[in-house]
């Protein structure tokens, strides 16, 4: 039997020449790898990190579908297999400030813990493509490699932290991050390599948080309470503080601005880190320097370098990193396949909340003077399955199906399913759950985004 | 090192590999299978050219090809049942309507299995879901119906029609030769439209009967020599089992390695503190995972014949033959050991922090010695601040081959093929050549011991200036200061007896995963529901190093949750039953089955709201609820429904935390 590159009697010998860089101190090895083809890195000697979670040396990580960074402090080489879009060696990275961060951050923590009080609360600000989430994952990785335990919230709805684009959430993290794929993986029913994380997740259905702020706002409020309560309950977040992830859209003024507001006081937050734009960063000083938090401290405002290895994602990257994002919550990543199940489901057994449209400007300007979005329009039109729902993802929140438009749109997720078939002659969905067994009976909202796949299975 | 490759190459392959399959080989239908097993990510692109396999290949290569399909489904499950149930109906028909009644029969017995679990599985799930299955069922009775009708009416001609066809069969099948009857003398047989589905069902047997059709002459059934042939799934669950089994499953080094195993952990179990045992032995069940994992090449396979055999002597004090192993070679004496080339190279004013004594590894030949030894290396030289200051790459050995250098090789190639991650099986050459570059070249730290020293004031503050100076000692407080790195996943820990500990505990978490990883393998794991908000609040992460001193309040933890367990029949749960019979049984008094989850404080799978009662396991919210009745037998209980309600809301425990949620 002809298996080319297949038989497995045999490991697969490369064809490839595996290449070895040699990097200096202090410089980071930048790669780019296609959805669809693989690059296998391994550390020969020396030391590196990923986004601050550093590779033991001989193991070997496989990426797809990568924008990152492989940084040594102390030098280091590395083999690598396989074809990368784009890589190279740049000598220039702002990693030592980073650092410095974390070292503050440190203090800070220090302090909290000796005084009693909680530990600083990080805002992390910035254009799109500036580099936010790496940054909040050296900040991440470096805390729990001293034995700290981060909150760490996700306010970007364009991708998912442990859950699908669309998504906030927030998680506590205390062991290493995923190195090969993003932050890891939320809890399964069965054991997996990297340890998994919990997370708390909340669904906006949005991909721009302006567009319904009727929406995102009491979301992000909840979210905070949330968290708040976590940290009372428990020592060793309240000492280590929260590092927040924001869309980079909230950082273009306007109403972005009063977004960050927002999440400021919810938060109270006691450093905004704004990371390259020295606009923003007067803007934000403006608006914060030397103000207080709730709790009385005064709020920092500092800027931080963008690094050069930050790419513009195109929107086709974008797509397939969220399509990636989906498929991963259902049926697991290289590392481990899960079972999603099928099932059929009489429409009557599903109360769906599609979002309501937002009253559009012309309309709005139609209406008496004194009439806002809050006061007129529904959150949710409650709808039946219909073939625009196909290849839909559909949430399930810990909501009664019945309850309150309100508390249905506070509610936290418990899962996603998708609809793969709907049959209108039969009221039929066909959906495919991550869990077997009778869907719960919860209220589900069917949102705008992530857009619908077409084909998950 | 394996690539990766893009899903069409996969696809290529697989496609290749099927037109190959021209009968029904056991060997390679098990081959294929753990392809399409080894390439899940590729599972869409693998299904998608099976399905047109199976719908174009010529009629006596179907059913090899549909055997294929049915031991992907049940061996590895999804996605592909996902994704071949989606056309089943066509692949399955289609082929049906094509292939010869002997043939039909077996995709008849094939089909019926569809409709049942795994044999020997855990998961009581039907192969495919019955709203899969039973379209083609119905299908399958309403031919047979309109067989039987339309054969009375035009059964001749029928067979005129039959007779007027020419059969386009491009190559003659030379099976045909054994055959009593060639099949050109009788004619070609090409089923007409009305005759499709299978005579054999026809109640009176007259269809069956007629010479047009002998089914066996005309369709050879493949060779059957005994040991090559795949055997449908029932009624031999037991061949199906072991796809995987390649011609050496037989070789006695299993034996060897398993001997060599209860022998280790009986000696570990008597003395748990000793790391060193414990590290044997984790080395050694990796070496047993890898060995049943089949994917050695030979050379592997045999340093690791030799390795055990070594080994084996060593124990017990008998060599056993080594089979087709060449003569072992001995060390030659210049051999110096990997890790520890780059000391002998440091420049002489960084005295070297230990003084192994080389001997000693040399004369250990000892595989859990040198991989014990190799997993301490990391830590030794410690790591300076400054550039790694050996001017010279450490020269290669590669020409002086150690056996356990290649045993450390290749479990280093397993594990970089995921196929182990075993916590401390350290590639025992993993930590010789630092080759910085040759500018990195700068004074080698001067501090005594070859710690740098520096003082670590963090006076760093969260304004922008102070974040630009420059503080490189502080980045020791990320490494140096913690020299005791974990060779699997990089997390690092002190040199103190506490960061000692928490290296021990997670070095257990390590072995443990890869244990249940092993066996999560067989049953279909699947993402839990999030948290909700009390539960994320009230959850700590339970990070497997922390120390179990804690004991306070760690009971006071378990006795709250004992005592919610206790107050809440729904919380009892038992281990999931290694009986499959006991398995399959549902609850006697709602019929309904059980919710499997797992459960992390007994580190195993379990029913949930279970419990056992002589030989029968109930629900325990359904058996209460019948006590409560005054019932003392359950069994008589014959309407269910008063409890059926009680149990749903179990699902909300399904988390992987439980533990940690619940506490
Ligand atoms: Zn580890
Ligand atoms: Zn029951």
């Amino acid at each position: 039997m002809s298996l080319p590159g297949l038989d497995l009697s045999a490991p697969v010998e490369t064809v490839v020449t595996p290449t070895v860089h040699e990097l200096k101190e202090q410089t980071e090895w930048r790669f780019e790898v296609a959805y669809g083809t693989k690059v296998e890195v391994r550390l020969l000697s020396g030391t590196a990190e990923l986004f601050g979670t550093e590779l033991p040396i001989k193991q070997s990580y496989t990426f797809t579908g990568t924008k990152a960074a492989i940084y040594t402090w102390h030098g280091c080489r590395i083999e690598v297999v396989g074809d990368c879009q784009v890589d190279y060696i740049a000598e220039e990275t702002p990693m030592m400030i980073y650092a410095n961060l974390h070292f503050a951050l440190e203090n800070l923590r220090d302090r909290a813990n000796s005084e009693g009080i909680d530990g600083p609360r990080v805002l992390i600000v910035g254009s799109e493509n500036a580099g936010k989430t790496s940054l909040v994952k050296v900040l991440t990785a470096y805390a729990t490699k001293v034995g700290r335990q981060p909150v760490v919230v996700n306010l970007d709805t364009k991708e998912g932290m442990l859950s699908i684009p669309g998504t906030l959430s927030a998680t506590t993290f205390t062991s290493v991050i995923d190195v090969e794929n993003g932050w890891g993986s939320s809890p399964m029913n069965g054991p997996s390599q990297v340890p998994v994380k919990l997370p708390l997740v909340y669904y906006i259905g949005l991909a721009n948080p302006e567009e319904r702020t009727l929406i995102y706002k009491p979301v992000v409020t909840r979210l905070a309470l949330s968290v708040m309560n976590r940290l009372q309950d428990d020592g060793e977040a309240k000492e280590t503080g929260v590092i927040i992830d924001t869309p980079g859209i909230i950082s273009q003024g306007k109403g972005g601005y009063e977004m960050i507001q927002h999440i400021v006081s919810e938060f109270s937050v006691s450093a905004v880190v704004v990371l390259g734009s020295e606009r923003l960063y007067s803007d934000m000083l403006r608006r914060f320097n030397g103000q207080k938090t709730g709790t009385g401290e005064t709020i920092a405002v500092v800027k931080v370098d963008k690094s050069g290895g930050c790419v513009d994602r195109d929107e086709a990257y974008l797509q397939q990193f969220r399509q990636f994002q989906i498929r991963e919550y259902f049926f697991g990543d290289a590392n481990t396949t899960l079972s999603p199940h099928t099932q059929q489901i009489d429409f009557h057994q599903l109360t769906i909340y599609k979002l309501a449209e937002p009253i559009d400007d012309l309309l709005k300007s139609l209406m008496p003077g004194d009439v806002t979005e809050d006061s007129t329009s529904a959150i949710f039109d409650k709808v039946r399955p219909s073939p625009q729902m196909q290849n839909a993802i559909l949430t399930i929140v810990n909501a009664h199906p019945e309850d309150t438009q309100e508390n249905i749109r506070d509610a936290s997720v418990m899962g996603f399913i998708y609809v793969a078939d709907v049959d209108e002659k039969k009221n039929k969905l066909k959906v495919l759950a991550p869990v077997g067994g009778r869907l719960p009976n919860k209220a589900i909202i069917w949102g705008s985004w992530p857009e619908g796949i077409s084909d998950l299975m | 090192m394996s690539v990766g490759l893009p899903s069409d190459e996969v696809a290529e392959d697989y496609k290749n590999s099927l037109e190959d399959l021209t009968i029904n080989s056991r060997y390679e239908i098990s081959n294929l299978t753990v392809i399409a097993k080894e390439n899940t990510e590729h599972a869409m692109a693998i299904s998608r050219v099976l399905e047109n396999h199976i719908k174009n290949t010529p009629p006596d290569r179907k059913l090899p090809a549909l055997y294929v399909l049915d031991s992907v489904v049940k061996n590895v499950g999804t996605p592909y049942t996902l994704f071949l149930g989606r056309n089943l109906y066509t692949i399955f028909m289609n082929a049906y309507s094509l292939v010869n009644n002997q043939v039909r029969r077996k995709l008849d017995e094939m089909l019926k299995t569809w409709k049942e679990p795994v044999p020997g599985s855990l998961d009581p799930r039907p192969v495919f879901p019955l709203e899969t299955i039973r379209p083609i069922e119905n299908a399958l009775i309403k031919a047979r119906t309109a067989a039987i009708q339309a054969q009375q009416q035009q059964q001749s001609r029928a067979q005129q029609e039959a007779m007027a066809r020419t059969r386009p069969m491009a190559t003659p099948n030379p099976q045909w030769r054994n055959t009593p009857t060639p099949p050109q003398a009788r004619g070609p047989y090409y089923p007409p439209p009305q005759q499709m589905y299978g005579p054999q069902h026809v109640p009176n047997g007259n269809y069956q009967a007629q010479p047009q059709y002998p089914p066996t002459a005309t369709y050879p059934v493949p060779p059957q020599p005994t040991a090559t042939i795949y055997h449908p799934p029932y009624p031999q669950p037991q061949v199906y089992s072991q796809p995987q089994q390649p011609p050496n499953s037989s070789d006695p080094i299993h034996q060897d390695v398993e001997k060599l195993i209860s022998a280790a952990r009986s000696e570990f179990s008597s003395n748990v503190n000793d790391d060193s045992l414990r590290i044997r032995l984790q080395a050694l069940l990796a070496l047993q995972g890898a060995l049943k994992s089949q994917t050695l090449t030979p050379q592997e396979f045999q340093a690791a014949r030799n390795e055990v055999a070594r080994l084996f002597a060593e124990v017990y004090g008998t060599s056993r033959p080594v089979a087709s192993a060449p003569p072992r070679t001995p060390i030659p004496p210049t051999y110096v050991p990997p890790q520890q080339v780059p000391q002998q190279q440091r420049p002489a004013q960084v005295p070297t922090p230990q003084n192994p004594d080389i001997q000693s590894l040399l004369s250990s030949r000892n595989l859990a010695d040198i991989i014990a030894k190799a997993q301490q290396a990391p830590a030794t030289p410690p790591i300076s601040l400054l550039p790694f200051s050996q001017p010279q790459p450490a020269p290669q050995n590669s020409s002086i081959p150690s056996l356990s250098a290649n045993l450390g090789d290749m479990l280093a190639s397993l594990k970089s093929k995921g196929i182990l991650s075993g916590a401390s099986i350290t590639p025992v050459n993993g930590s010789h050549g630092y080759a910085p570059p040759p500018a990195a070249i700068q004074t080698p730290p001067t501090v005594p011991g070859g710690f740098p020293r520096p003082a670590l004031v963090n006076d760093v503050e969260v304004i922008s200036a102070s974040l630009k100076r420059p503080r490189i000692n502080l980045v020791s407080t990320l490494y140096e200061s913690r020299p005791n790195q974990c060779s699997t996943c990089g997390r690092r820990f002190l040199a103190t007896a506490e960061g000692k500990e928490r290296k021990a505990r997670h070095l257990d978490w390590h072995f443990r995963t890869n244990q249940r990883l092993a066996d999560s393998a067989k049953r279909g794991q699947n993402r839990s529901w999030y948290v909700d908000e009390l539960e994320w609040i009230r959850s700590r992460d339970n990070p497997e190093d922390v120390p179990l001193t804690d004991a306070s309040s760690d009971a006071a933890r378990a006795a709250l949750a004992a005592s919610y367990a206790a107050a809440d029949p729904k919380n009892k749960h038992i281990p999931v039953p290694s009986d499959p019979a006991l398995a399959n049984q549902p609850c006697p008094i709602c019929q309904e089955k059980f919710d499997m989850v797992w459960n992390d404080e007994v580190q195993d799978f379990v029913w949930m709201d279970a419990m056992k009662i002589g030989n029968r396991v109930y629900h325990a919210s359904c058996h209460s609820e019948v006590k409560k009745e005054g019932g003392t037998t359950p069994l008589r209980i014959s309407t269910p429904d008063s409890v059926l309600g009680k149990r749903k809301a179990v699902g909300d425990y399904n988390t992987g935390n439980a533990k940690a949620v619940k506490a």
